[in-house]
């Protein structure tokens, strides 16, 4: 009945020596929901940029509605019908919602506020969404900027929406709400691609799949037909073993966080009078929707975000005052959320990137002078920790893929006798054997008297690797009860404060 | 002209001195908005003095004068746009670069056609470039409010990421944007020989760079920029009006007065008159 | 080398050979005599090597100062605040040591001239360009005020400093000849080695490199990014106010209202340049005194000093397409 919509043909992408795709196919029927899945560095998002012009394909053709495209960039893509979300919304924070809705697509030369104001809403209302559109955009929270995209997408009349993670950010119900509403405008005849790597959503909500793995097409799928173990086998290719956690006694208490209170940027409260402790051989998880003050609470125990109230001991030693450098040679260890701007200097080489936030530490540290010879045993570890694809310790760290960058930065966490380490999503960009590896470690260190927390915006991750789960909603730290903390739907609702 | 009353004297040399600067302030606007960062303002005004004064001069014609300036300063402004887009350089030190070219070639010119700069050039009647200046801002205000072009601007400045994901094109949005950064400037530059009767060697004397601190102090706003604009004109119209007189019986030197711009930019930057308001996001990014 | 590159040197190419046509020099003659003005005598080589003292102490100023994420267009206010100081301190103190107690003061002096451009930076996030360019002014008209007021030789007709002692007076290390190479000169030239092994041996040159590469990232590290902001903008400062000291000590021997003729701009291009290591100061402040002493001797031909500029400018320009070139960010 349906007709094809979106029609890739032969799609090879390379980036410099680096294949990201090879001959890769794909077609989406319009009124579908159509699941691109496939773990990290597959090639998912690549395919789309294609499809949205943001890169030109090595070799290959795009078909939208039977007729052969080449897009030179996004603005001929938009032309042509194709939207697309990414994963990190293109929201400018500064202008107002209603200038976030136009730009790009405005009604004229002149902008007709209040006109454009009275369609916006018509728009808002069809969708059962509420903006206000004279406000600023900045602050607006992950379900209420995946809505904004949403409403771009209708504003610039797309037929064909392309959504990359639209639910990493969001919690259970509100992924519930935007898949309603997907099914919705593609009874109404839009063509919806989601690029996810939940298997549970392709189940519930979409009506084909397709399965990339290394820059290959895996198969295509009507979804009644198939069912998760077999999408599973497709994505990773081979069985995994998950390593469950081990019984262990748990030792003293090694971080202590009493009635602690974090400034947000914006001045406001970002951690409310969070109170809790970690114990040596503890891996606790941390839950929470992202902006909820996981951030603000990492930062802050490195001594990196300001202090409203409240105390941190270490050890049984009060840091509350200990400035970062001084937490890091006591043992304190941020694997931080944004790898490029806090993590690690991209135009450094690996080995002098290897010393960062350890050159005052005592292997590292001979008098004035750095000990060549100590950087060099670093390096050399920190690389070969998790396997890790590179040329060689001097080569420039921004030249490492993304999850081999990653991978680095795990590693020279357990460098320099850490007490603790804060892991903010560790296994960002890495495949799922190495994620496991990264888990086995950080449990590892626990497990010889450390203690580990991690932020993981994945429930299910946090469930099956961590001992104990914290939940964190609005800047508020909470324990849920015993028989809630294997629970992804009790976690779920804690996490957006519902009972 | 001895009989004019000191606050009328001011008044005027208020207007006079500010004039040019609101126009490089408005140019710098146009440019640092979409996300240029523009210390090359100076050049780009000597420039335009350079051409305006010796064609003026050579032709006996003002018009056919202020447009080889404007080409002149579009035409500088053009090689920013090409080294920072294309070329992808550091914005800081394109405009540098640009600088030290515009600094020396007319100084070369000045040189080689000393000759020329003898005679008062015949030019536009200042007021006609006053209210330029003035409409101008208004102007600038009104399109960035109101118009497609504004938002595009404003969206690249902030983000240029986001605003090619949106299907902007930040490299033909700032094309745009520092042509009029070329307009604005071109004119200014203009403006200056213009008061002076004949170009001389780096007449501009630091005006381009003052008119960017009016810009900062402004916040990236035009209205706020024009008052400070206003302020800078003000303060050099008291220190011709003050020069030479005592205050509480000492002898001022000039040099006070001439430093005086500088040094109230420097306590604002220091956040003694107020906080500066925030800088374009997309300052600076490819 | 891309078609790009090509096309932009050959453009400045086409530019420097008409701005020697509207001289009326030939491009050819133009530009050999500078290169036999600037090195091809020994006489040539004493200028050149004198041009290249301030240059070369500038620059290292100035790449102190990028090293950590600042563009201190400054360096020519500093330069000129420590040229002054040294000057006064010469003129009223003839005691043991007045070569090094003056040298000191203008190192006190360029940095005094530079902290309120780091502190600013640090504290109040105001861009260094500008403070820096407001502090240059400054340094101008004080200066100026100075040399026409208290500081005025009283025998003379233009505004300038009286001379200082011949004991003040830094010495040539060489001479033999025309060729002439002053201690101010050896001074750059050790300046550069320290540099070098301060900043890749040293925990506090690497922090200080980190804060430059990312503030950010370098705070996450445990750098304490203010401080370092401070100290580079004073070390940068006390470098170039320590450049004018020598200026007034090594060549001068008074200040005047126009000491620097631009040597701080200049010295944003030596150091630009010079690229990530100190060592490449040496090439670079070379080239530029060329450039610079190469002008000079084609002005008898008729050519003005404006050709520097253009030269400068364009050099600048090639070699930072070349060199410091901003990636588009992958939003994927």
């Amino acid at each position: 009945m349906s007709e094809i919509m979106v029609q890739m043909s032969g799609i090879t992408m390379d980036f410099g020596a680096v294949r990201a795709l090879e001959n890769v196919s794909l077609s989406v029927k319009q009124g579908h929901i159509h699941a691109l899945v496939g773990e990290n560095g597959a090639g998912k998002t690549t395919l789309m940029r294609i499809l949205y012009g943001a890169i030109q394909p090595t070799e290959g053709s795009v078909q939208i509605g039977g007729e052969e495209k080449h897009f030179r960039s996004q603005d001929e893509a938009i032309h042509a019908g194709v939207g697309m979300v990414s994963q990190h919304y293109s929201i400018i924070p500064e202008l107002t919602q209603l200038d976030n809705l136009m730009v790009g697509a405005e009604p004229g030369w002149l902008i007709p506020r209040a006109a454009a104001k009275t369609r916006a809403d018509e728009l808002a209302q069809r969708m059962g969404f509420e903006f206000e559109w004279d406000a600023l955009s900045e602050g607006i929270g992950p379900a209420q900027a995946q809505k904004l995209e949403i409403l771009k997408l209708l504003w610039r009349d797309s037929q064909i929406m392309i959504l990359d993670e639209p639910t990493a950010m969001l919690t259970p119900a509100d992924s519930d709400l935007l898949y309603g509403k997907l099914r919705e405008l593609a009874n109404a005849g839009a063509t919806v691609i989601v690029v996810t790597h939940r298997l549970p959503e392709v189940m519930e909500y979409c009506d084909e799949v397709t399965v990339l793995r290394s820059g290959q097409l895996i198969g295509s799928k009507v979804v009644s037909e198939t069912n998760s173990a077999e999408l599973a086998e497709m994505i990773v290719g081979h069985a995994i073993e998950f390593q469950k956690p081990d019984k262990f006694d748990a030792g003293e208490v090694v971080l202590s966080v009493s009635g602690l209170s974090v400034k947000g940027d914006r001045g406001d409260e970002a951690v409310k009078s969070a109170s809790f402790e970690l114990r040596a051989g503890e891996f606790v998880g941390l839950a929470g929707v992202d902006g909820n003050g996981q951030r603000e609470l990492f930062l802050n125990l490195m001594g990196l975000q300001p202090t409203l109230g409240g105390g941190i001991t270490l050890d049984e030693v009060d840091i509350t005052r200990h400035s970062t450098s001084e937490r890091l040679l006591n043992g304190m260890r941020l694997i931080p959320e944004d790898r490029h701007e806090e993590a690690v200097i991209e135009d450094w080489s690996i080995e002098e990137n290897g010393i960062l936030g350890l050159q005052r530490s005592g292997s590292v540290k001979s008098g004035m002078a750095i000990n060549g010879s100590a950087k060099a045993a670093i390096a050399e570890r920190i690389t070969t920790l998790f396997p890790t694809k590179f040329d060689h310790v001097h080569q420039r760290f921004g030249a490492l893929s993304g999850g081999n960058q990653q991978k680095v930065v795990n590693a020279r966490a357990f460098e320099g006798n850490p007490r603790v380490i804060l892991a903010f999503q560790p296994t960002r960009g890495i495949d799922i054997k190495v994620s496991e590896l990264v888990f086995q470690k950080l449990r590892a260190f626990a497990r010889s008297g450390g203690a580990v927390v991690m932020v993981n915006f994945d429930v299910d991750d946090l469930i099956e690797h961590c001992d104990r789960i914290l939940v964190i909603n609005h800047g508020e730290v909470f324990e849920p009860r015993p028989e809630e903390s294997h629970d992804r739907a009790a976690i779920g609702r804690l996490m957006v404060g519902a009972q | 002209m001895a009989n004019t009353s000191p606050v009328i004297s001011v008044l005027t040399s208020t207007l006079t001195f500010s004039a040019p600067l609101v126009l490089a302030a408005l140019g710098g606007l146009c440019s640092e908005r979409s996300g240029v960062i523009n210390i090359g303002l100076e050049g780009k005004m000597l420039g335009a003095a350079c051409a305006t004064g010796f064609v003026t001069q050579a032709t006996g014609n003002a018009f056919l004068g202020m447009i080889s300036g404007l080409m002149t300063a579009i035409l500088l402004s053009f090689l920013h746009w090409l080294l920072t887009q294309t070329y992808r350089m550091d914005h800081i030190i394109s405009g540098m670069g640009i600088n030290l070219l515009a600094g020396g070639a007319t100084a070369l010119v000045a040189k080689t056609f000393s000759s020329l700069g003898s005679e008062k050039m015949n030019a536009f009647p200042v007021a006609a470039y006053w209210v330029m200046a003035w409409t101008a801002v208004f102007g600038v205000y009104w399109y960035l409010k109101n118009s497609r072009g504004g938002l595009r601007l404003n969206a690249v400045g902030q983000d240029p990421d986001k605003a090619r994901q949106m299907g902007l094109k930040p490299v033909k949005v700032r094309f745009m944007a520092l042509l009029w950064t070329g307009v604005f400037t071109g004119i200014a530059g203009a403006l200056v020989v213009s008061n002076a009767g004949s170009f001389t060697d780096n007449m501009t004397a630091g005006r381009g760079y003052i008119a960017l601190a009016a810009l900062i102090l402004g916040g990236w706003r035009p209205i706020p920029a024009f008052f400070a604009c206003l302020f800078f004109g003000f303060l050099d119209g008291v220190q011709l009006q003050l020069q030479g007189q005592s205050l509480f019986g000492q002898t001022i030197p000039v040099e006070f007065w001439q430093a005086l711009p500088y040094l109230v930019t420097i306590l604002a930057l220091a956040g003694l008159l107020g906080k500066g308001s925030k800088a374009p996001s997309g300052l600076g990014r490819a | 080398m891309n078609w790009k590159l090509i096309l932009l040197t050959l453009g400045a190419f086409i530019l420097i050979w008409v701005a020697f046509l509207v001289t009326g020099v030939s491009t050819v003659e133009g530009l050999q005599q500078m290169v036999k003005g600037s090195m091809g005598s020994a006489r040539g080589w004493t200028g050149t090597l004198r041009e290249m003292t301030p240059l070369l102490l500038l620059g290292i100023a100035v790449f102190v100062g990028l090293r950590a994420g600042l563009f201190n267009i400054g360096a020519d206010g500093q330069f000129n605040i420590g040229a002054l100081c040294g000057v006064f301190v010469a003129l009223n103190y003839q005691g043991p040591g007045a070569i090094i107690v003056a040298l000191l003061a203008g190192c006190v002096g360029g940095a005094l001239w530079a902290w309120p451009a780091g502190l600013i930076k640090a504290h109040r996030g105001g861009h260094e360009v500008i403070t820096t360019i407001m502090l240059n002014n400054l340094a101008f008209f004080l200066t100026l005020a100075l040399v026409k007021g208290p500081l005025k030789d009283p025998n003379a007709q233009s505004p300038t400093s009286a001379n200082v002692a011949d004991a003040a007076f830094l010495p040539y290390i060489f001479e033999s000849g025309n060729i002439k190479i002053s201690l101010g000169w050896v001074f750059g030239i050790v300046a550069v080695i320290g540099l070098w092994t301060w900043l890749k041996k040293t925990v506090s040159g690497y922090e200080l490199e980190a804060t430059g590469a990312n503030p950010k990232a370098a705070e996450t590290a445990g750098v304490k990014t203010k401080a370092v902001t401070v100290r580079a903008m004073l070390l940068s400062g006390m470098i170039a106010g320590f450049a004018g000291a020598i200026q007034v000590l090594a060549f001068e021997h008074r200040f005047y209202s126009g000491f620097s003729p631009g040597y701080g701009f200049d010295a944003l291009g030596v150091a630009l340049l010079a690229g990530n290591s100190p060592i490449g100061l040496l090439p670079s402040s070379l080239l530029f005194s060329v450039i610079s002493k190469g002008v000079t001797s084609v002005s008898l031909l008729g050519v003005p000093k404006g050709m520097n500029g253009i030269l400068i400018g364009l050099v600048v320009i090639v070699f930072a397409a070349m060199r410091y070139r901003k990636a588009v960010k992958n939003d994927g």
